[in-house]
C-alpha cells in the first residue's frame, strides 16, 4: 500500500553518474520507497542503460532525445524536455492519474515540470542543487540569461524550493528573491532528511502552505 | 456529437504578426472553419499593440510571451518559445476542461509545443508542413540546418496526420522524412475573392493612369527580388515582347537583385517601359493586379505559388514557370499560360500571346476564377480539413487514448 505517488525528474541518475546528484537521488528514491511512497524516476538513457527497470522498488524510466543533432546543451534539454513530459504523462495515465507530485532536481526538466503542472494540475518541488550565477561566474551571455530564465521559471512556477544549506537559501533568495517561506533547507545526509523531504512532498500534496 | 469540434491552432506567427505566409494561411483556415461550426482557438506570439487575448471573426486568440529574453540563436528562441505556448496553452485547455479534440501545428516552429501538448492531454495532433528546411536550404550542410530537419521529422512522426498545400510539396515532404503515404494529405492553400470583389465596382481609371499611358497594356511581376523567383527573366523578356505589343511592365517588390536588374533595365535604354514600386500596400497590390493586363509569376524555384492564385482571384490572365506549385494551380491554354523555366523567349511568348489575344485571355481568365472560386476556396478548403480532423477522430476513438 503506497501512501502517494511521486515522480523524481533528475538528468543524471546511476549507472549514470557525472556529479554526486545522481548517487543523492538513488537514496531517496530507495528510502522514499521504504516509506510506502510509489517512486517513479524520469532521467536520460545512453547507451549504457535500459530503458526501463525497477530496482529497489524504484521504477526507473530512461528517455532518449529524437533530436540527434544539436548546436548546443540548450536545445539538446529544450527537446529532451518533451520526451521527459511524455515519460512522466505515460505514468500519470498508468496510474488511473494519481500522482501528487513532481521533484526536480536542478533546471534541465523545469519546463516539462511547469507545463505537467498546467495540463494535469500536478504540483511540483524544485530541488535546487546549484545556480548559474554561481557556474557561470556571474556571466550574463544570452546563453546563461536563457539558464537564468529557465531558473526563475521554475522558481516562480514551483510549489516549494528544497535547497541544501542556509547559504544557498540566501544566495536563491538573494538572486530570484523567493520568499524565505518558500524554501525549505534539508541539507543532504543530515539527520532525518528523506523523512524531512517526504514532509515537504506531504505538504505540496496537501496544499499545506509553507511553514 | 454534443458539442462543437473544437480545434487549437498552434502558429508562431498570425495576423497582425505577419513574418511569411503562415500568417495570412492559420488566419482564412482558422475563420472558415469558426464559420464551418468549430470551436476554434488559435494559441501564437505576442506583438505590441496586439491584445493578449481577443475575439475575431469567430475564433479566439491567445496571444503569449513569445520569449523575450536574449537567446543565443534564432533555433534555441523557437525552442524557449515553445516552452511558453506549451505552458499557456496547456493552461487554457485546462481551464476549458479538457474539451478540446485535435491541436494543428504550423510547421517546426510550434513542433515541441504540439508534441508536449498531444502527450499531456492524449489527444490527437496534426501538422500542416508549409516548408522544409531540406528545401529551404537546398540541400542539409551544417548541424544548424540537419537540427531543425530532425524537428521537423520529429514533428511528423508525432503527427497524426501531415497536411502539405501542393502535391509537389506532397511528394517532398514524403521523401525527405519517409512518411507512409496514407499519413499525408493535399488540402490547397486559399485566396480570399472577397477582397477583389470589394474592388470590382471601383473606377481604376486613375488609378491606372499613374502607373501606364492609355495605350500601354499591363505586364505584371509581384514577387521578392531574389533569384530563385526569376525577376531577370522577367525583365530579359521585355524588349522581346515590346517588339510585338506596346506595354509599360511593373515590379512590385523589393530584394537585394534590384540594383541588378534596374540596371539591366537602364542598359537596355527601357527605363521608361519598366517601373519598379518597390514594396507597396495591399490596398495598392490588390489595384494593380485587377488593373493588370496579364500577371507573371516566372519563378525558378515555387513549393506553392500564391501570387498566382491572387491573380487569378483579381480576374487577371496569368503566365507561369512550368515548376513546382505552379505546374498545379495552372493548367496550359485553360486557366494559364504555362512556359519554359528560365527562358526569357519562352516567357516573351506566353506574355505576347495574351496581349495580342483578348478572346484567348478572356477565356483564361474566366476559367481562371471559376476554378479558384472551386478549388482554392477557403470554405472549401476548411470542409476539407474538418474532413481531415473527423476522420483523425474517428481512429482515435478507437484507439486506447480515447
Amino acid at each position: 500500500m503506497t501512501i502517494m505517488n511521486a515522480i523524481i525528474f533528475s538528468w543524471e541518475y546511476p549507472p549514470r553518474i557525472v556529479g554526486q546528484l545522481a548517487n543523492h537521488v538513488r537514496e531517496l528514491a530507495a528510502q522514499l520507497v521504504r516509506n510506502s511512497v510509489g517512486i517513479y524516476v524520469v532521467t536520460y538513457h545512453d547507451y549504457l542503460t535500459e530503458q526501463y527497470n525497477e530496482t529497489d522498488g524504484v521504477k526507473t524510466y530512461r528517455v532518449v532525445n529524437p533530436v540527434r543533432t544539436h548546436i548546443g546543451v540548450l536545445t539538446w534539454v529544450l527537446t529532451l524536455n518533451q520526451e521527459v513530459e511524455r515519460a512522466a504523462a505515460n505514468i500519470y495515465y498508468s496510474v488511473n492519474k494519481h500522482v501528487d507530485v513532481i521533484d526536480v532536481y536542478d533546471w534541465h526538466f523545469i519546463p516539462a515540470a511547469v507545463t505537467l503542472k498546467k495540463a494535469l494540475n500536478i504540483p511540483f518541488i524544485y530541488s535546487v542543487e546549484s545556480l548559474e550565477e554561481h557556474r557561470s561566474h556571474g556571466a550574463n551571455s544570452p546563453f546563461n540569461m536563457a539558464i537564468k530564465s529557465i531558473e526563475w521559471l521554475g522558481m516562480y512556477e514551483a510549489a516549494r524550493l528544497i535547497v541544501k544549506s542556509e547559504w544557498m537559501r540566501d544566495e536563491t533568495y538573494r538572486v530570484y528573491k523567493v520568499p524565505m517561506e518558500k524554501m525549505q533547507v534539508i541539507p543532504s545526509k543530515s539527520a532525518n532528511w528523506t523523512k524531512r523531504i517526504l514532509e515537504t512532498y506531504k505538504d505540496v500534496t496537501e496544499g499545506a502552505n509553507p511553514k | 456529437m454534443t458539442r462543437d469540434l473544437t480545434v487549437i491552432m498552434l502558429s508562431w506567427e498570425f495576423p497582425p504578426r505577419i513574418i511569411g505566409g503562415i500568417s495570412p494561411h492559420v488566419y482564412y483556415l482558422s475563420k472558415s472553419l469558426a464559420k464551418n461550426g468549430m470551436k476554434v482557438y488559435v494559441v501564437t506570439c505576442d506583438f505590441p499593440g496586439a491584445p493578449q487575448h481577443e475575439v475575431v471573426d469567430g475564433m479566439e486568440v491567445f496571444r503569449m510571451d513569445s520569449y523575450k529574453n536574449p537567446s543565443p540563436d534564432f533555433a534555441t528562441w523557437v525552442y524557449l518559445m515553445n516552452v511558453n505556448m506549451q505552458k499557456e496553452t496547456a493552461a487554457l485547455v485546462n481551464d476549458l476542461g479538457n474539451k478540446v479534440d485535435v491541436f494543428h501545428a504550423h510547421d517546426w516552429l510550434v513542433a515541441t509545443a504540439g508534441i508536449g501538448l498531444k502527450h499531456t492531454f492524449r489527444k490527437p495532433l496534426l501538422a500542416t508542413m508549409h516548408s522544409t528546411e531540406i528545401g529551404r536550404r537546398n540541400g542539409i550542410h551544417f548541424d544548424y540546418e540537419k537540427m531543425i530537419h530532425e524537428t521537423e521529422a520529429w514533428l511528423t512522426y508525432e503527427a497524426w496526420r501531415v497536411i502539405c498545400c501542393s502535391d509537389y510539396m506532397v511528394s517532398h515532404v514524403r521523401w525527405a522524412f519517409g512518411l507512409p503515404g496514407d499519413k499525408l494529405s493535399m488540402v490547397p492553400n486559399g485566396v480570399n475573392t472577397e477582397v477583389y470583389e470589394k474592388a470590382e465596382n471601383e473606377n481604376l481609371g486613375q488609378f491606372r493612369s499613374k502607373f501606364a499611358m492609355p495605350e500601354e497594356k499591363i505586364v505584371l511581376f509581384v514577387g521578392r527580388l531574389v533569384y530563385e523567383k526569376g525577376a531577370h527573366v522577367f525583365v530579359n523578356a521585355v524588349p522581346k515582347v515590346l517588339g510585338k505589343a506596346n506595354a509599360k511592365f511593373i515590379i512590385v517588390g523589393n530584394g537585394y537583385m534590384k540594383e541588378q536588374l534596374s540596371s539591366l533595365v537602364r542598359g537596355m535604354g527601357l527605363a521608361h517601359k519598366v517601373l519598379f514600386t518597390g514594396f507597396v500596400d495591399d490596398d495598392t497590390l490588390r489595384k494593380l493586379q485587377k488593373c493588370a493586363d496579364v500577371c507573371v509569376v516566372p519563378s525558378l524555384f515555387e513549393p506553392f505559388g500564391i501570387v498566382a492564385l491572387e491573380a487569378m482571384a483579381a480576374k487577371s490572365p496569368v503566365v507561369v514557370s512550368d515548376t513546382g506549385g505552379l505546374s498545379e494551380i495552372v493548367e496550359h491554354d485553360v486557366t494559364g499560360v504555362k512556359v519554359y523555366v528560365n527562358n526569357p523567349d519562352s516567357l516573351a511568348w506566353g506574355i505576347t500571346k495574351v496581349l495580342l489575344d483578348d478572346a484567348y485571355a478572356n477565356l483564361i481568365r474566366k476559367n481562371a476564377y471559376k476554378k479558384v472560386q472551386e478549388k482554392y476556396n477557403w470554405s472549401k478548403i476548411a470542409q476539407q480539413t474538418k474532413g481531415i480532423y473527423e476522420a483523425v477522430l474517428g481512429e482515435y476513438s478507437k484507439s486506447f487514448w480515447a
